[in-house]
């Protein structure tokens, strides 16, 4: 009977090996001729163990010299071949389910391979995150503090490529910034309401039309972003070289006046809605030309209070890094609803030449500088403050009942890093600014000279750029145009300021 | 009228050249360059090609100084005209190659991810270390390269690193003598 059994149970065996041998067979045609020979000898080892009725070797499980402990087992007549088959088919089912497992990591694995993280569609960077200290000499009202510590930037960043046609959408929020914008009522006397948050701060889309017009035209951008304003407005608050933003960008604070030069004036903002193509011709003249809102980020809520206006940008590389550009903005401005200040109703344009040298044979060393002039129409508006039309008779038209003005802006900024020795990393930066907010008026002049130190800990611009800044303002304001009473004694612009900011970026 | 005819004539200088390549290395540098080079071929048998003077585009993967000479570890990358010259990451990987550059080259230049063309003459195949490993990589003595300072981004891509704008740094070298 046990004999019997034994055949049988061998022949169970042989006719399993056979089989599997036949699926081995058909893997060995595909297989390099040295791994098919080797499936071959173990067929045929497990062929001869079975005619000499001894149980095949079985390495997976737990064996004593080259034998399973269950052969063994069998073979000293501990185990009856029913239990030594019992045993081995639960091996196999616990082999297959090592084998499942194993296809389940590799299918686990391949997933995570094309999560979009992993591919270059969705990134994620922090663009600046900056603490600040600023102390001011100019008085403050009853509850504020001349030392302030904030947090200046807060930007968390947010890219991808799909593919060459879409080769970038970028995703900027600012947390910092969630306080809300007023509305500019088109009612004389009337004060906005708050309409937006600017949490949304900047997101577009690149569309390369056809791949063989790169780079002369490289890509169309749709979206809110910084302006190709020059060389200051484009460049991200992470990689600047002084603390403050430039006059070009906003100064003065306040209400306007008759005089069209006082009040905060943005004279260029810095972020829009727009539609422009870009590209670049003989890899040296670069170009941006497009239409935009004109309204600053918030018009994604308010909405666009005028025609919109034409925008572009020639530059022109001297080298890969030194460049000479000019920059044109045309159209027409409301004052009503508006959310830039110092913009009035009418006619409006700006004309901009700029230029940057970064030297080759001075490493480290480099100049930049720009000069803007541009007309604002008549009647200039503070955001929030009620203004509707050209009319300088503040009762009926609001603003600030100024004629049209010619603004005229410019700085130079030159900064040397040093690259060895004890002061390695240590970049020294000097600035000089002046902003007239009316050429055809006297006494209004707004200027500043920022002597700055930046340490470096991390420097691989435009990706890194972690650092300490330590910036000290000489601050000059004329004043209000003439006649005009002025009290410098509260106008941050007329005292220096000393400013600490501490910088983290990666992406 | 003088101003008009010095646009016209940068106009049509900028309109002639956006057609082509830009001219990266001088022209007795290229001069001879094997236009049909196959790099897998060479990958495969590096000793059976020597002495031919070939363009080489890829991603600077390692480099460090022996002697007076720069080694750079690249992989090979394609070299494409759109949308922005040179070489370009396709996702496919060929392989790696070593470029041996007689002089040094600024630290700066050598990061990872840089994308870099180099021109000169294969050599026979040398024993690198790698990332702590010895590998055989087919090897090419540099007579010039360029290198943009990219960062690990292609080249087309670099302009919108980041929430702004910034140039893309790039500079030529050449070994002494070319």
């Amino acid at each position: 009977m046990r004999r019997i059994r034994i055949v049988l149970a061998a022949g169970v065996l042989t006719g399993a090996v056979l089989f599997g041998a036949g699926e081995n067979m058909i893997l060995a045609g595909e297989l390099p001729a040295e791994q098919a020979s080797s499936h071959r000898s173990t067929l045929q080892v497990a062929q001869a163990s079975s005619e000499s009725q001894k149980p095949p070797s079985n390495k997976s499980g737990t064996s004593i010299g080259g034998e399973s402990l269950e052969d063994i087992l069998l073979n000293k007549g501990t185990i009856t071949m029913d239990e030594w088959i019992k045993i081995k088919a639960e091996e196999e089912y616990r082999g297959a389910g090592r084998d499942f497992r194993l296809d389940s990591i590799e299918n686990f694995k391949t997933n995570v391979e094309s999560l979009p993280i992993l591919t270059d569609k969705v990134n994620f960077g922090l663009n600046a995150l900056q603490w600040l200290y600023t102390h001011q000499d100019a008085h403050v009202p009853e509850g504020k503090s001349q030392d302030n510590i904030s947090i200046r930037r807060s930007e968390f960043l947010f890219w991808g490529k799909i593919n060459d046609t879409i080769p970038r959408w970028h995703a900027l929020y600012e947390f910092q910034s969630i306080n809300f914008g007023n509305s500019t009522p088109a009612t004389a006397g009337a004060t906005g309401t708050p309409v937006s948050a600017t949490f949304f701060r900047e997101s577009y889309i690149d569309f390369r039309p056809v791949q063989a017009w790169a780079p002369n035209l490289n890509y169309i951008r749709l979206g809110i972003f910084r302006m190709p304003f020059g060389i200051f407005t484009e460049t991200s608050g992470g990689l600047r070289d002084v603390i403050s933003s430039p006059y070009l960008t906003s100064v003065g604070s306040g209400l306007g006046n008759r005089t069209g030069t006082a009040g905060t004036i943005d004279f260029i903002q810095e972020r829009d809605f727009f539609l422009d193509a870009r590209g670049k011709i003989a890899n040296r003249l670069e170009y941006a030309i497009g239409i935009m809102n004109n309204n600053n980020f918030h018009a994604n809520a308010t909405g666009s209070n005028q025609p919109k206006a034409f925008y572009s940008r020639a530059r022109l590389f001297g080298t890969d890094v030194s460049f000479v550009s000019f920059t044109t903005i045309l159209g027409e401005s409301n004052n009503a609803g508006t959310n830039i200040n110092g913009r009035g109703k009418g006619a409006f344009d700006r004309w901009a030449i700029d230029a940057r040298y970064t030297s080759k044979l001075i490493p480290g060393l480099m100049i930049q500088g720009e000069w803007w002039q541009g007309h604002d129409g008549a009647n200039q508006t503070t955001v929030g403050q009620g203004a509707n039309g050209a009319c300088q008779i503040t009762a009926i038209c609001g603003g600030s009942g100024a004629p049209g003005v010619q603004r005229r802006t410019w700085y130079v900024l030159g900064k040397y890093l040093i690259n060895d020795g004890l002061f390695q990393n240590w970049e020294p930066t000097v600035m000089y600014e002046q902003f007239d907010p009316s050429t055809g008026t006297s006494n209004d002049l707004y200027t500043r000279t920022i002597l700055g130190l930046t340490y470096y800990f991390e420097n691989f611009p435009p990706k890194v750029q972690s650092k300490i800044q330590f910036n000290y303002e000489f601050r000059h304001h004329q004043g209000n145009g003439p006649g005009v009473a002025y009290d410098s004694t509260f106008d941050a612009f007329a005292q220096n300021a000393f400013l600490v900011q501490f910088q983290i970026r990666f992406m | 009228m003088f101003a008009n005819r010095g646009a016209a004539i940068i106009l049509a200088c900028l309109l002639l050249g956006a057609c082509g390549a830009p001219q990266l290395f001088p022209k007795s540098v290229t001069d001879g360059v094997d236009a049909n080079f196959n790099f897998i071929a060479w990958r495969n048998t590096p000793n059976a090609k020597v002495d031919r003077k070939v363009q080489i585009g890829g991603k600077v993967l390692e480099a460090g100084s022996q002697g007076n000479e720069t080694i750079i570890i690249a992989i090979q990358l394609p070299i494409v005209e759109h949308p922005a010259y040179g070489p370009k990451d396709t996702g496919k990987r060929t392989g790696e190659f070593a470029i041996v550059f007689a002089g040094t080259l600024p630290p700066h230049a050598l990061a990872s991810g840089h994308r870099i063309i180099a021109v000169g003459t294969t050599q026979k195949a040398k024993v690198i270390t790698v990332e702590d490993s010895k590998r055989t990589l087919p090897t090419m003595q540099a007579h010039c390269v360029h290198i943009w300072k990219t960062g690990g981004r292609d080249i087309a891509d670099f302009s919108s690193v980041g929430a702004g704008y910034e140039t893309l740094e790039e500079d030529t070298y050449c070994a002494p003598g070319y």
